[in-house]
């Protein structure tokens, strides 16, 4: 292999050994002495994401008490900011399963420093979007007749609906990828249960570790289920989102009837979970002061791979004005139409913008290598994907076949609410996590210091 | 939960429930006070269950039931629903002993088995909580021993009351009620008996009786009439027999089952009559009459059409080409002059006989002289008049300046069937008997009397106006049955021929004589029609709310007007030119003036109105109508008698209005295909150039068992040549169904829940569109999208073909609706149904109400054929299903049955050449077809 033009930084700063992996991060976490004992901006962080929270929590209760009419959504717009929200949640959870289990299982060296947070994030936002399906149910309260439990009626999961191949989807990510995320930790939770001072720590941390000494059976063990869960996590992120993208294509509505949704679906969610690692380890690396373990190289990496997803969303796109003045049927193209030029034009331009045109100026070096821009580009394809949900949601069901039946949706405050709530959920789950959990996987840096896997 | 209004709801409403109890409020509560009010509390308590303990209505749990009464089996009893003074007779069906339903009577010559939306919703006006519940004196309530007290003294005048003593009524076809009248006028020489009604026909009748020199009703027989031209009529809407001429006129429309007619149409906004014509023409009211002019020169005095519109020669010759079979009809918005001009028009195209007949008039005293409400209150204000009695109307509502006079009359009666405003301001209220609790009687357009019998007890108590008049009289109090039966002693001689008129719903024999009266010869020349205004104001009823007598009734506020679709509330209709010269939208809300009289409401853009005219739709705006209808819509009856320039200016504020299209109004590539209509002559080139054949949808290929297995499939076609888009449908679904009524704001939230709804369409021009009405309901797809898409089998087929909800199961994902390509499922954002004021008894109970989260749809009348299935096994007969929207449709539009019986009419009509299913390239394969719209345009009009 030639030799870049470029001088390539290293994934690690220089000087590092196992050593000091250990102790920089355990200190992170553990922060034995220190007054106070959490750093001021964390608790400050906390407080807000506790604010949001209880706004999602009152919300959800009027929801409870009152109905679905509280929200905006009518006729012919009856999934509004609840199935959109669900969407962007779960597409922002891919992020950690690419960047884990499918690097992982490529062994590239720059996934080691990353694989925790992400999959923090994952898992938080799994875990906001595990609420919605049950929250824009007419009779939530029935949610488990979904699933297919034997009971005197004799009844049983309709299996031809979408919805149900997403209960299982979303099912089976939400506790694979808790799975992953935690056996990944036993290791970590074990140097952290050795290295805490006081008998609380070492309780907590020992309890958590199960029982993990390093020893050469249980290093053998782990190494072969952590494969495997990783083999397994990197078609399920695929697959959960060609569900998602088939709860829409497998309906027969104009805008959502559509092949492509799938592979769609799964580029989206790409382009949304390098988002949200940047944006989170932007801020990160700064506040814990973890500048020495995700080096500018991660973050050049990240640029380029949240490029190539944008790319893939940009040929979506395409394809999706393509396949409708492709094919046959006047009421897609004139939803296509309304879409791009009518009442809510202004999404589907503001999705082109963001998701597409923004993204463009990661081509250069220096903008990868700039992590303000870097941040501002993810969070405004955050905001992109968000209209892009809007747009394949709302402008669908507003513009169907009948012209009769057309409607409007605009969002109430308690839809808003709740958004906001949900991200009220994930902050201060992923507060907690980074507070309390090791936020760089120490037993994989430290394999790979020596050269080896974890 | 927001008012259904969408406005406030009245806190003190307790107050005007209990007028005493505010005078009990009004002293400072002391201790002992507050005692007291705390007893009078608790022994109220224990009265409320007590029964009224009155002889006659000893009240006694059914531990056996009445004879008759099976639970669980309707009961079916006939009686006529009575509008304006005319009767449509219904058979009101009965569950367990209550009214729940009403049907028409197919052996009434003005129903044939149809009803119109008024007699539909009439089960609401039954049990509207706000209906009167005793008699009010100065707005107190008062005991019934008063009230006959009050009378007493009328009666004790001796020598009768005489000249102070004025009766007001609308117009009256009750043979009962006019000889009460008659009673009344006996036995107080002088007193004067007024006939007046908001919504007039009073042109009408002296047009006629202008023409033919006596009273005369002159009614057409539109089976025979080959070419008419209807100027601004309310022929198949609301004059009286409409719904016989719906029928008559549906039945010459279809090209497959016969010769079709042509229907030319002239009007300044767009009515029922006028979107089903085949040629609509538009003019302002002034512009009809200048047409009527001409036509009469042509028509009667031979002379060429000079001048006028370019399309008056074609259709001028058209009339004189079918002599014999053409016919004009007016409505009754013109002159008696002009009336008289198109009867003598009429005449001299030679259709008497055939295409119209002249008739005796059906009313009471058809020919009463001037002694309407203008002398009435010329004389109240005179102080002329000491007693008045007001019988089931409501002038102080519907005339300007009757509130100021009624003061001015000592006794002042108002019997009404509510504390509406004109019962408020009199010093007596006397309620009256809702038609369903008392004895009366009535007779249709074409004299066809029918006794109507109570359905149920008294809810509340009442009068009805027979008996107090005859109590006024003097006569001997008297059940209102025996008032009833002396009237038809002597037709009605023996038990058995009462009974059977009873049974029947129709006294045979009592349709009026064909009079022989001829045309009176002098015609004039040409009429003059009003000077030239820029802007013209026309008041005409709202087409729900009629005279703003139906104003609490929550079905009818709800319904979408036929064409605006604009529902609680009554925006000004103005013309597409206008709105943009004036830079107005749908909802801008403007200042109304007539002189210095002045309305303040929002607008609403009517494609197809005449430039220059504006329509102003009456009965909204009432301050005392009920709970539901106070304060609804603007009250335009004030500038009925305003004198001076019409004038319009915008306020700059905008108001939401609600209606439940929400699609741009002119939409050029869809209806086409949805809404599949062509020309007679193509028809005939290619029969099937609109069905089948132009999009085979069983010729999509599909990987699902197709046969639903069972020797019954259910199917319903839907001729949209016979549709005239009346709504009697969708009264009848939501009657038949227990569909909720949302109330304003949630259809502002657009989340109405009619089951089954008119799509209106549009195409052309804004200024002249072509108007197409499209009943929708759900389509039972043989392949249903929805039913694959529901996580918990919510919504199933069944092997009848039916596509089923299952209520109990449904979770509310809302993804069938999603998946529904014709939008036709309704969800329960909110407990509707729960908050609804009509009280449970009311429903129907065949029907589950639903609750909160979870979706419905039409389901076939699934209870209608359950019914018919177990009729089926119990006596072996085949089964006959008629859905609610089928059975109501006064044009036999919608056509049920089993399309795997050969017999079917069903079937027979999905044979039509010009059977199609909207949007068959969804391979949904629908049950229910519609036939495409064939119109019939005058080649010579053709550009």
């Amino acid at each position: 292999m030639s030799a870049p033009a470029v001088i390539v930084p290293a994934v690690i700063a220089a000087g590092e050994t196992a050593q000091s992996v250990t102790e920089r991060i355990s200190a992170v976490t553990l922060r034995e002495g220190a007054r106070p004992w959490s750093p001021l901006w964390w608790w400050g962080a906390f407080a807000f994401s506790l604010g949001l929270l209880g706004m999602g929590v009152i919300s959800v209760g009027w929801l409870f008490y009152a109905g679905l009419g509280i929200w905006g959504i009518d006729w012919p717009v009856v999934w509004g900011l609840d199935i959109l929200n669900y969407v962007w949640w779960i597409a922002i959870a891919s992020g950690g399963t690419f960047i884990s289990a499918l690097f992982f299982l490529l062994g590239v060296e720059w996934r080691t420093a990353l694989n925790r947070l992400a999959e923090s994030l994952t898992l938080c936002a799994a875990l906001c979007a595990a609420i919605f399906p049950i929250l824009h149910l007419g009779r939530p309260w029935f949610f488990y007749w979904l699933f297919p439990y034997p009971n005197t009626m004799g009844l049983w999961a309709q299996f031809r609906s979408p919805l149900v191949w997403d209960f299982f989807a979303i099912l089976t990510y939400v506790l694979a990828s808790t799975l992953f995320w935690y056996f990944g930790l036993l290791p970590d939770l074990a140097t952290l249960r050795d290295r805490a001072q006081s008998q609380g720590l070492r309780v907590f941390y020992g309890v958590l570790a199960l029982g993990f000494r390093g020893s050469g059976r249980q290093w053998r063990h782990y190494r072969a289920v952590y494969a495997v869960m990783a083999a397994l996590m990197a078609p399920l992120v695929v697959s959960v989102h060609s569900i998602v993208g088939m709860d829409f294509a497998g309906s027969a509505a104009i805008g959502w009837h559509s092949t492509q949704f799938p592979p769609f679906f799964v580029f989206g969610a790409a382009l949304s979970g390098f988002a949200v690692v940047l944006v989170a380890i932007l801020p990160l690396r700064v506040l814990l002061g973890l500048q020495a373990y995700v080096t500018d190289r991660h973050i050049d990496v990240l640029g380029r791979l949240f490029l190539t997803s944008s790319l893939c969303v940009a040929y979506a796109y395409l394809m999706d004005g393509f396949s409708t003045f492709y094919g046959p049927d006047p009421a897609e193209r004139t939803m296509f139409v309304l879409r791009v030029f009518g009442l809510y034009a202004p999404v589907y331009w503001g999705t082109i913008v963001l998701n597409i045109l923004l993204p463009q100026l990661l081509w250069w070096r220096t903008a990868r290598l700039t992590p303000p821009l870097v941040w501002g580009i993810g969070l405004g394809v955050l905001m992109g994907m968000w209209l892009e949900r809007f747009q394949i949601i709302v402008t669908s069901l507003a513009r169907t076949q009948m012209p009769s039946s057309w409607g409007q949706y605009t969002p109430t405050i308690w839809e808003w609410s709740l958004f906001f709530g949900t991200i009220g959920l994930f902050l201060t789950t992923f507060l907690l996590i980074v507070r309390l959990m090791p936020v760089v996987a120490m037993a994989e840096m430290r394999a790979m210091l020596r050269g080896g896997t974890a | 939960m927001p008012s259904l209004k969408g406005i406030p709801g009245d806190e003190r409403d307790w107050i005007r429930r209990f007028p005493h109890l505010e005078q009990a409020l009004a002293h400072p509560l002391d201790r002992r006070r507050t005692l007291k009010l705390l007893a009078l509390a608790l022994a109220g308590g224990g009265l409320a269950g007590c029964d009224p303990g009155t002889p006659d209505r000893g009240f006694v749990s059914a531990v056996r039931a009445a004879p008759g009464v099976v639970p669980g089996r309707a009961n079916i009893y006939a009686s006529a629903h009575v509008r304006d003074g005319y009767a449509n007779g219904i058979l009101v069906t009965h569950q367990m002993g209550r009214p729940i339903k009403v049907e028409g009577n197919p052996g009434h010559p003005s129903s044939l088995g149809a009803t119109d939306l008024f007699a539909q919703a009439e089960i609401q006006d039954f049990y509207d909580p706000d209906r009167a519940s005793g008699p009010l004196h100065d707005g107190m309530p008062a005991a019934w021993q008063e009230v006959t007290t009050a009378l007493q003294a009328l009666r004790a005048v001796p020598g009768g009351a005489g000249a102070g003593l004025r009766v007001l009524t609308g117009t009256v076809t009750s043979p009962t009620l006019g000889a009460a009248v008659e009673a009344l006028l006996a036995a107080h020489p002088g007193a004067v008996w007024h006939r007046w009604d908001a919504i007039g026909r009073d042109a009408v009748r002296e047009g006629a009786a202008a023409a033919y020199g006596r009273p005369a009703m002159v009614i057409p027989d539109l089976r025979q009439v080959d070419v008419a031209l209807a100027v601004d009529s309310d022929l198949l809407d609301s004059a009286p027999g409409h719904l016989r001429h719906a029928r008559a006129f549906a039945g010459r429309r279809n090209p497959v089952r016969g010769p079709m007619s042509r229907l030319y149409a002239l009007e300044p906004t767009p009515g029922l009559t006028g979107v089903a014509a085949d040629h609509r023409f538009i003019a302002t009211p002034a512009g009809c009459e200048e047409v009527i002019g001409r036509l009469a020169a042509s028509l009667l005095h031979n002379e060429e059409p000079s001048g006028g519109p370019d399309w008056l020669r074609a259709v001028v010759d058209d009339l004189r080409a079918h002599r014999g079979r053409a016919l004009i009809h007016l409505g009754p918005d013109y002159g008696a002059r002009t009336h008289e001009a198109v009867h003598a028009m009429n005449e001299a195209l030679g259709g008497r006989g055939g295409v119209f007949d002249v008739f005796e008039p059906a009313e009471y005293r058809p020919a009463q002289p001037l002694s309407g409400l203008p002398d009435l209150m010329d004389d109240m204000e005179q102080g002329r008049v000491r007693a008045l009695l007001m019988l089931d109307v409501n002038p102080v509502y519907q005339v300007p300046r009757f509130a100021e006079a009624l003061p001015r009359v000592a006794l002042s009666v108002a019997l009404a069937d509510r504390p509406h405003e004109t019962a408020r301001a009199a010093r007596w209220h006397v309620p009256l008997v809702h038609g369903f609790e008392a004895w009366g009687d009535a007779r249709a357009d074409d004299g066809t009397a029918t006794i109507l019998q109570p359905q149920a007890m008294p809810l509340y108590g009442g009068a009805t106006a027979a008996a107090l008049l005859r109590f006024c009289a003097g006569d001997v109090v008297r059940p209102a049955r025996e008032l009833v039966l002396q009237v038809w002693r002597d037709r009605l001689a023996s038990e058995r021929d009462w009974r059977a008129a009873l049974a029947a719903g129709v006294v045979p024999g009592t349709a009026s004589a064909r009079l022989d009266a001829a045309i009176a010869p002098a015609m004039p020349r040409v009429l003059p029609g009003a000077g030239p205004a820029d802007l013209t104001l026309l008041l005409r009823p709202d087409p729900h709310l009629w005279d703003g007598r139906e104003a609490n009734n929550p079905w009818l506020q709800e319904l979408p007007r036929p064409l605006s679709k604009t529902v609680w509330g009554n925006p000004l209709l103005v013309p597409p030119d206008l709105a943009r010269s004036m830079g107005l939208r749908n909802g801008d809300e403007v200042a109304l003036f007539v002189g210095a009289r002045r309305a303040v409401l929002p607008v609403w853009v009517q494609p197809g109105q005449a430039a220059g005219c504006v329509v102003g739709l009456l009965g909204s705006g009432r301050w005392h109508a009920g709970e539901t209808g106070d304060g609804v819509g603007a009250d335009l009856y004030p500038l009925r008698d305003g004198v001076g320039a019409v004038r319009i200016v915008a306020t700059g504020r905008s108001v939401d209005v609600a209606c439940t299209e929400h699609h741009a109004t002119l939409v050029a590539d869809r209806p086409s295909d949805i809404v599949r209509h062509g020309t007679l002559a193509r028809f005939r080139q290619e029969p099937g150039f609109l069905g089948v054949a132009r999009n085979d949808a069983a010729s999509i290929a599909s990987l699902y068992r197709r046969d639903p297995g069972a020797p019954v499939a259910w199917g319903m076609s839907i001729d949209l040549n016979a549709c005239i888009g009346c709504n009697a449908c969708m009264t009848a679904c939501q009657a038949e169904n227990n569909v909720p009524v949302v109330g304003r704001d949630e259809v502002l939230r657009q989340r109405e829940m009619h089951w089954l709804r008119i799509d209106r369409a549009y195409e052309g021009t804004e200024e002249a569109p072509d108007t197409f009405f499209q009943p929708m309901l759900c389509m039972h797809c043989e392949q249903a999208p929805c039913e694959t898409v529901c996580p918990v089998g919510a919504t199933m087929h069944d092997s009848e073909g039916l596509n089923l909800m299952v209520y109990n199961r449904c979770v509310g994902t809302k993804f069938c609706s999603n998946n529904c390509p014709y939008k036709v499922r309704r969800f329960n954002y909110f407990a509707f149904a729960e908050q609804e004021r009509r009280p449970p008894v009311s429903r129907n109970p065949d029907v589950s109400v639903r609750g909160r989260g979870v979706m419905e749809k039409c389901t076939f009348c699934v209870q209608r054929i359950a019914q018919a299935r177990i009729a089926a096994d119990r006596d072996g007969v085949a089964e006959q299903v008629a859905t609610a929207c089928q059975a109501a449709c006064p044009t036999q539009a919608i056509t049920f049955g089993d399309i795997n019986d050969p017999d079917a009419a069903v079937r027979h009509r999905k044979a039509s050449p010009l059977t199609y299913a909207v949007l068959s390239e969804q391979g949904t394969r629908p049950r229910v077809t519609y036939e495409a719209r064939i119109r019939n345009p005058n080649p010579a009009l053709e550009t």
